[in-house]
């Protein structure tokens, strides 16, 4: 019975990457015809793929094992062996599913945001490969599998954040995620070099097995950076909003709902090493609850809809975070599976409302959104409320299970309380979202071009909406958590994420009203620009630390090597000191009487003196 | 030492330094020049007195008669220079350049 589950698992995994890579492949053969649409191709592969990972779930349900598949040997050398090998737990298998469901329709939203685009073709390719690579991280038991599928999904973010390689904003944000990530890859790297030196082996199986003493703190802290760069934590996060530069198909995909997931899932897949970690988990649960507060304090301010979606997505990853850092990966997985299907229906929805405003970005500038795109308003509003973690929507199950799994454990009273205004700020923003784009008269150009005829924009956006009314239910009921949070609990504490959001809903109502009047001529303040401005984190990082090296360096190599030693004390200092002799005696030799008969004195006088002494 | 052999060199070395640090005027140069002669001229004298070599009595006068010739050589060189550069200021006199 095992051997036919790892070999149908298997097949089924195989089969997903080969229905990936074929349009690719099959692009390359036939790239010659101008009438070859990716499209078609990479629709049909990812719907088949879905419907394949799916018989691998049913199969995993039947059958409830972690079984890990050694395909075959890859290369062996006398004291390290690597082998092609597969695993199938519950996180693999059920990643798969969700992430090829959500990929699928955002591909087929993403023909109509991209059609008039000449590369389109390429633009699928780069995303097929995309999702083949995240398909060997997720399925890898091998820490050199999921290291090339993280450096292949780094290398296509790259590509896709500059997709419009005309713009400089495009080509800094690029090259921001590719730096930002290259911090993490070091993380990454650091922890497989220690593993193949203390532990002799990559299988993550065996590393969970050996051994472990307080040096393991070492490649636990690399692979927290490397979830750090992956995954947008604090201090690592500004590539993120950056990110938003790319087309809204890649934020949506890449940078809300797959790819920045994967920081989060290494360490639920490390788990098991840092399990009984105390220092481990309580770095992880700092940073989760500063970076939740703090990008969604900067989510609160922002203009740009794409930036705000893009903060609320980093806030969620710090959730996710604080759940790794209570020693809860399964809740921590839980909301990286509800949060793919509402952030990537949000991202759709913004991408909708962009295009029909012709690329307007400002929420300013949107309005009466309701009257105009009835159907992407509501799925929009769903998408929301999921994100607000309104009961029995999708974001309830996980994120209120990580809430009141925090506010019943005994863990810093400080992160507790920051993840709980950073979820009122979740509703405050989302109603700002909400009341700017959706309410209200229109505030866009006269001539209204948007509609919702296309089915193929349509079509993805109901399927993600009904996806984030119901998966969390679904999920909540195939995942019985290992690890059981505590039951009982005073009611205060058990509603305490939903009463943070009501009050933060309401304030936010009540501003909302009093901000249509201006009362004072100049209205931000200092706490606005600090929201605004991202709390100056990129001016900080990005202008002041490279200037203060920039001027130590003028000081140091220019002023004082160059400028001091070698000119000034150098050649300078013997013309300097020469000059004066020089002039002097060509002062005197300019030909004038005067000087000259006063020299005649003096040798007069020298003269008498000598004869004077000679004689007496 | 005698009084009179002081002042006549003593005349001469004022008005030795006088032409060379009075850097005004051509005019006080020639002035200079002028007292530089005289008091050669009383030293000339007094050395024939003293030895009472009347022989060497025509050398004064004839050392005042080149100081006369030197005089009206120096004063016409005075106009010259005082039409040619417009002033007797001695900065303006440059070897290089007449």
């Amino acid at each position: 019975m095992k051997l036919f589950y790892a070999c149908s698992a298997s097949t089924c995994v195989v089969l997903i990457l080969l229905l990936l890579l074929y349009p690719v492949i099959l692009s390359f053969i036939r790239s010659k015809s101008p009438k070859f649409e990716i499209y078609y191709h990479s629709v049909i592969a990812l719907g088949l793929s879905f419907y394949i990972s799916m018989m691998l779930l049913l199969l995993s349900l039947i059958l409830p094992i972690n079984m890990t598949v050694t395909i075959l040997p890859w290369t062996n050398t006398d004291v390290f062996d690597m082998d092609i090998s597969l695993q199938f737990d519950l996180y693999s298998v059920m990643f798969m599913p969700v992430a090829l469901y959500v990929t699928w329709q955002i591909l087929e939203f993403a023909y109509t945001y991209m059609h008039a685009d000449p590369q389109i073709n390429r633009f699928f390719k780069y995303l097929l490969i995309f999702m083949t690579a995240m398909i060997i991280f997720v399925t890898a038991n091998n820490l050199l599998q999921l290291f090339i599928g993280w450096e292949i999904m780094g290398i296509m973010s790259f590509l896709l954040i500059g997709w419009w390689h005309g713009r400089a904003d495009a080509n800094i944000a690029a090259l921001q995620a590719m730096i930002y990530n290259r911090v993490g890859d070091i993380g990454l790297i650091y922890a497989m070099a220690w593993f193949a030196i203390i532990h002799n082996s990559w299988d993550i199986q065996h590393i969970f097995q050996l051994p472990q003493n307080e040096k393991i703190n070492l490649p636990l802290i690399a692979l927290i950076i490397a979830a750090t760069g992956k995954s947008a934590q604090f201090s690592l996060h500004p590539w993120l909003p950056s990110a938003m530069e790319g087309p809204t198909p890649v934020s949506a995909l890449l940078h809300s709902s797959t790819m920045v997931v994967a920081g989060i899932f290494l360490l639920v897949r490390m788990n098991p090493l840092m399990e009984f970690n105390p220092t481990i988990l309580t770095i992880c649960l700092c940073l989760g609850a500063l970076t939740t507060f703090f990008s969604a304090l900067c989510a609160l301010t922002q203009n740009d809809i794409k930036k705000i979606v893009a903060f609320s997505t980093s806030s969620q990853l710090g959730l996710m975070m604080v759940a790794i850092g209570l020693n809860q990966p399964d809740l921590a997985f839980l909301h990286i599976c509800t949060h793919a299907f509402f952030k990537a229906l949000l991202f759709l929805c913004s991408g909708s409302f962009i295009h029909s405003l012709n690329g307007e970005q400002d929420i300013r500038k949107m309005g009466g959104m309701l009257y105009l795109m009835p159907i992407t308003s509501s799925c929009f509003t769903l998408s929301i409320l999921s994100l607000m973690g309104v009961p029995f929507m999708t974001g309830f199950f996980s994120k209120d299970t990580i809430l009141e799994a925090m506010s019943a454990s005994y863990v810093n009273i400080w992160a507790i309380t920051l993840t709980l205004m950073a979820t009122s700020f979740t509703a405050v923003y989302s109603l700002r979202l909400i009341f700017f784009v959706l309410m209200g008269r229109p505030r866009t150009k006269p001539v209204s071009t948007m509609n919702e005829h296309d089915p193929y924009a349509i079509k993805p956006l109901v399927r993600l909406a009904v996806a984030s009314i119901i998966t969390g239910c679904l999920l909540v009921h195939y995942m019985v958590p290992p690890k059981m949070p505590v039951i009982t609990m005073p009611p205060i504490l058990k509603l305490a994420a939903l009463i943070v959001s009501l009050i933060g809903f309401v304030i936010a109502l009540g501003l909302a009203f009093m901000a249509n009047k201006q009362l004072k001529p100049k209205p931000p303040s200092g706490p606005h620009h600090f929201s605004n401005m991202l709390g100056f984190f990129p001016t900080i990082i990005h202008r002041f630390i490279p200037k203060i090296i920039l001027t130590m360096a003028q000081k140091i190599a220019s002023k004082m090597i160059d400028q001091t030693w070698l000119k000034k004390t150098g050649p300078k200092a013997a013309s300097n000191i020469n000059k004066p002799l020089a002039t002097t005696t060509s002062n005197v030799q300019r030909g004038m009487i005067k000087p000259y008969i006063t020299l005649f004195l003096l040798t007069l006088t020298i003269a008498g003196i000598l004869v004077y002494f000679t004689i007496f | 030492m005698t009084p009179v052999h002081f002042a006549f060199s003593s005349a001469f070395m004022l008005s030795l330094s006088g032409l060379a640090f009075y850097r005004t005027h051509l005019l006080s140069a020639f002035l200079c020049l002028e007292g530089m002669m005289l008091s050669l001229f009383i030293a000339i004298s007094l050395w024939a007195l003293q030895l009472d070599t009347t022989g060497f009595l025509t050398s004064p006068v004839l050392l005042l008669a080149f100081s006369a010739c030197e005089a009206s050589a120096g004063l016409a060189l005075l106009v010259a220079t005082a039409r040619t550069h417009g002033t007797d200021r001695l900065q303006n006199l440059n070897l290089f350049q007449c």
